[in-house]
């Protein structure tokens, strides 16, 4: 089972590398930016559309 | 087109400014602009594109769950709700931004805060066009929200305690708007105390402590009393303040460590590396500590803004932003010289982009009076220092300059003009005006400051201090002067009290008794006793309004404290009490007179058609009211065209508006609000003239039930003013600003190929210095041709960014209703001679 911690996408917090965020580059029909969300490093990315293997 | 000198002066030779703007302004700016998502509903609908945030209700919702079995007291659980969300919610930077933060988790969402209202609720699980999809799991979700609140959001748990026959009054919507809640309205801030550079966030966490420490050494001594037991309540509120601060110290550190991410990971631009890193920094320095430049300054500034709009749904925005980030301003760019004036200009028109973007979702009702706007978010510019030395700076320009480049109708601003102001100053006042801005309105100073001493006993140095609490009615920023929340129901509509003396106070639109029971006016022998009629209506319909407001902030401190906004506010962490609490404050309060000039010419066209002339009687008047004028044109139109109006110079009509103006004055020292100040009225709509159309019946003044009611506070009707500006002016000079209310809101329009180039600079400036004299406390303009507006009308996807004056703020022209358009058209335009 793929995990956050395995993704391109989760940067694990210093302090404590089991949370982290999850940062991705969203373009939406007026802007671009980048969003992050907290998530567990251990979480489930089975299903997780957006997974990309570090 | 090239941006050459010829072809600006086309544009402006055009008038179309809004192109001028794209062209002037830098690249950052113009896609920041054109970036953000325009939140303002149109006709009461959100714009396609915007969705209703659920990710907040969720964390809210979940944490309220958790902590359902836990032993804290609710401020203290209320707090933590507040730090969950904030630690939790999914952030994100703009590219090309330098300043950061949004209440919703992508930049199209509109924020809902479900432990508000139920009522609130209910719309959103019923809205029509916003909720994400896939819409069966939204609905599955909000569902679950609305359930969990029901009983248990703000308005729930204070309706109980209210006044039932009050309660239901004012819910019919017929006279007021709005409903008592403490979380819900304008909530000014102590700017003296956290805008001054003195302290920030850790320093008042420091102090805190301190307190709290002191009372629970205090609480445990050998001894026992009242002040003892009051104690835990105070350590109580204390924890609460500092758990608030520090989530928000927090949350400022997750853009720290996203921009460096961001930087270090993703970004291959150097100068844009060196921003993001410069974002990091900020955002690790404020709010923990007092901000250090500009940048520092307005991030500080926004943040603070963000966590008191998640506390708490805020319809109107009080700031003076060129008074309190002057300093940082002048300090860059003039004395380090560290920004440009672009760059800084960069800064200024991102924070005012910063501002308009920021949505929360909002009741139908406020979205329809409040059209194409977020909500009454009117900065303070200009004044005066509390010595009373001029207050204007780089930053007051800057922010002028910056509205022309970025025109966003959403804040606006309104300058407090003084005999002081420069040239330079008030050049740049007139050359928003001239480019159809609407605003800044102008305020005049001398006379508010006075106002508020009068009205409210501010002392003059705090009261020197004020800003715009909303659309127009002065609040100090002081500790003891400001006012942490006007809850918009003290609104009332005020046409409603003519209205009812025909009626003996029974509305026929809602089908209630809610005015009160005056004899029946075919039994009125005289203009007189018609007039003392009026007077027991307007007094029971200010009583309404007013008494469930009084009672919210009662029960606030209890049922709905708000510890952040108490954390940022000098008397409540130096005495532990709820912001809200009255006992800690000075009191502020004013009622909004919706649709007041109705009353005056109604009562004029009654005196002279009815009393004087004898022309018709009161029961046939009252027939003809009651049937909407149907059959009865002919008589109609002589109370419209034979009956005088207010706004020329005559004396007939105007002295009924003093006489008006006197007995609201004379009851407004009578109502009394909870810190026991008076409660004066102040004249103004918002588009409460289109909102009430259909709530209004057919008055006097010949209008029909539908018709756009007058669009300002002491406007004259669109149209009616016959005799040009002067006595336009004249009429509203016989009023006394200072002592027979708040404020009154005149609304004027100006021929924007009069004000062309320096003629029109000088015309302007004579007008404005007839108005000064004249001690009229407000006047606002609008400059934009009939010619502009109605093209705008046939072609409105050519003209997006057309702004214009509504009332006490602008909007863009495409996104208010037909009627509002109409009704601006129809305004007189006035020719300066
Ligand atoms: S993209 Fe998916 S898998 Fe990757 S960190 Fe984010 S949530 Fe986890």
């Amino acid at each position: 089972m793929p995990t956050c911690k395995e993704c391109k996408k989760f940067f694990p917090l210093e302090e404590d590398p089991k949370k982290g965020d999850c940062v991705q580059r969203v373009v939406d029909p007026r802007q671009a930016f980048y969003q992050a969300k907290p998530v567990e490093a251990d979480r489930n990315a089975a299903s997780c559309p957006s997974f990309e293997k570090r | 087109m090239a941006v050459t000198a010829e072809s600006l002066k086309e544009l402006e030779k055009k008038q179309a400014w809004w192109w001028i703007a794209e062209k002037k302004r830098s690249r950052r700016l113009d896609y920041l602009r054109k970036a953000v998502w325009k939140k303002g509903a149109i006709g009461g609908l959100y714009p396609a594109g915007l969705i209703v945030d659920l990710e907040r209700p969720v964390l809210q919702t979940e944490k309220a769950r958790e902590l359902e079995s836990s032993a804290d007291p609710y401020v203290i659980k209320f707090a933590k709700i507040l730090a969950h969300v904030l630690d939790n919610k999914t952030i994100f930077i703009t590219d090309h931004s330098q300043l950061v933060g949004y209440l919703g988790s992508t930049p199209n969402t509109i924020t809902w805060d479900p432990s508000l209202a139920s009522i609130l609720n209910h719309e959103v699980i019923n809205d029509p066009q916003c909720l994400p999809e896939p819409l069966d799991d939204s609905l599955r979700t909000i569902k679950d929200i609305v359930n969990y609140w029901a009983g248990k959001s703000d308005l729930d748990k204070i309706l109980p305690y209210m006044d039932l026959d009050d309660s239901m009054k004012i819910l019919s919507g017929a006279i007021g708007w709005g409903v008592p809640l403490a979380r819900g309205g304008y909530s000014g801030k102590d700017y003296e105390y956290i805008m001054t550079g003195k302290r920030a966030f850790e320093d008042i966490i420091a102090e805190l402590d301190r307190r709290i420490d002191d009372a629970y050494a205090k609480a445990h001594e050998p001894s026992a009393s009242k002040e003892i037991s009051n104690l835990y309540d105070k350590i109580n509120n204390w924890e609460a303040m500092k758990i608030t601060l520090e989530a928000g110290i927090r949350y400022a550190k997750r853009y720290a460590r996203l921009a460096r991410i961001i930087a270090e990971n993703f970004e291959t631009d150097p100068a844009r590396r060196e921003e993001l890193l410069k974002i990091a920094r900020t955002c690790e320095h404020v709010p923990a500590k007092p901000p250090r430049d500009l940048q520092e300054s307005l991030q500080y500034d926004l943040f603070i803004q963000l966590f008191s709009r998640n506390e708490a749904i805020e319809g109107a925005w009080p700031a003076r932003p060129d008074y309190y980030h002057g300093p940082y301003y002048e300090k860059d760019v003039n004395v380090d010289r560290v920004l440009t004036e672009e760059e800084a200009l960069d800064l200024v028109g991102e924070f005012l982009i910063r501002a308009y973007e920021v949505s929360q979702y909002k009741p139908k009702w406020s979205r329809e009076g409040l059209q194409g706007i977020e909500g009454t978010w009117v900065w303070t510019l200009g004044g005066v220092k509390p010595d009373g030395s001029d207050a204007c700076n780089g930053m007051t320009i800057a922010l002028l300059k910056a509205a022309r480049l970025v025109r966003v109708s959403n804040p606006t601003f309104a300058f407090r003009w003084h005999p002081k102001v420069s040239d330079e100053v008030m050049r740049e006042c007139f050359e928003c005006i001239r480019q159809g801005l609407g605003y800044p309105s102008m305020r005049n100073d001398p006379v508010l400051v006075a106002n508020a001493m009068h009205w409210h006993g501010h002392p003059i140095e705090e009261a020197r201090t004020w800003v715009h609490q909303a659309c127009m009615s002065p609040a100090p920023t002081t500790k003891h002067g400001f006012q942490p929340m006007r809850m918009a129901n003290a609104t009332a509509n005020t046409a409603k009290i003519i209205e009812y003396v025909f009626t003996s106070g029974y509305d026929n639109i809602v089908n209630m008794q809610i005015g009160a029971e005056t004899p029946p006016v075919e039994t009125f022998k005289s203009y007189e006793e018609f007039f003392q009629a009026w007077v027991t209506q307007m007094k029971h319909v200010f009583s309404l309004v007013v008494r469930p407001v009084n009672r919210g902030r009662m029960l606030a401190p209890t049922l709905t404290p708000r510890p952040f906004l108490s954390a940022v506010s000098e008397r409540s962490v130096e005495s532990g009490l709820d912001v809200n609490d009255p006992s800690i404050s000075r009191g502020n309060a004013w009622i909004t007179a919706f649709t007041w000039v109705e009353n005056i010419d109604s009562l004029a066209a009654v005196k002279k058609l009815v009393f004087d002339e004898k022309k018709y009687t009161l029961a046939e008047l009252k027939e003809a009211l009651a049937n909407n004028w149907e059959g009865r044109e002919e008589m109609r139109l002589d109370f419209v065209r034979n009956a005088p109006k207010w706004g020329n110079d005559d004396d007939y009509v105007d002295s009924i508006m003093l006489d008006c103006l006197r007995e609201a004055a004379k009851f407004s020292r009578e109502l009394k609000c909870p810190s026991g100040n008076s409660w004066p009225i102040l004249p103004e709509n918002v588009s409460g003239n289109i909102h009430y159309a259909n709530v209004v019946g057919a008055l006097p003044n010949g209008r029909r039930l539908g018709d756009a009611l007058y669009d300002g506070g002491i406007s004259p009707g669109p149209g009616l003013d016959k005799k040009g500006p002067t006595a336009v002016l004249n009429s509203c000079a016989k009023i006394d600003h200072i002592t027979h209310g708040r404020a009154f809101l005149l609304n004027q329009r100006l021929s924007p190929t009069q004000m062309a180039g320096e003629k029109g600079y000088q015309l302007c400036k004579a007008y404005m210095k007839t108005w000064a004299d004249l001690g009229i406390d407000h006047v606002q303009f609008n400059c934009v041709s009939d010619e502009t507006l109605r093209a705008a009308q046939r072609d409105p996807e050519k003209y997006p960014e057309l702004i214009v004056r509504v009332a006490g703020y602008s909007a863009h022209f495409v996104d208010i209703s037909r009627k509002t358009q109409d009704n601006i058209i129809q305004r007189t335009v006035q020719g300066l001679a």
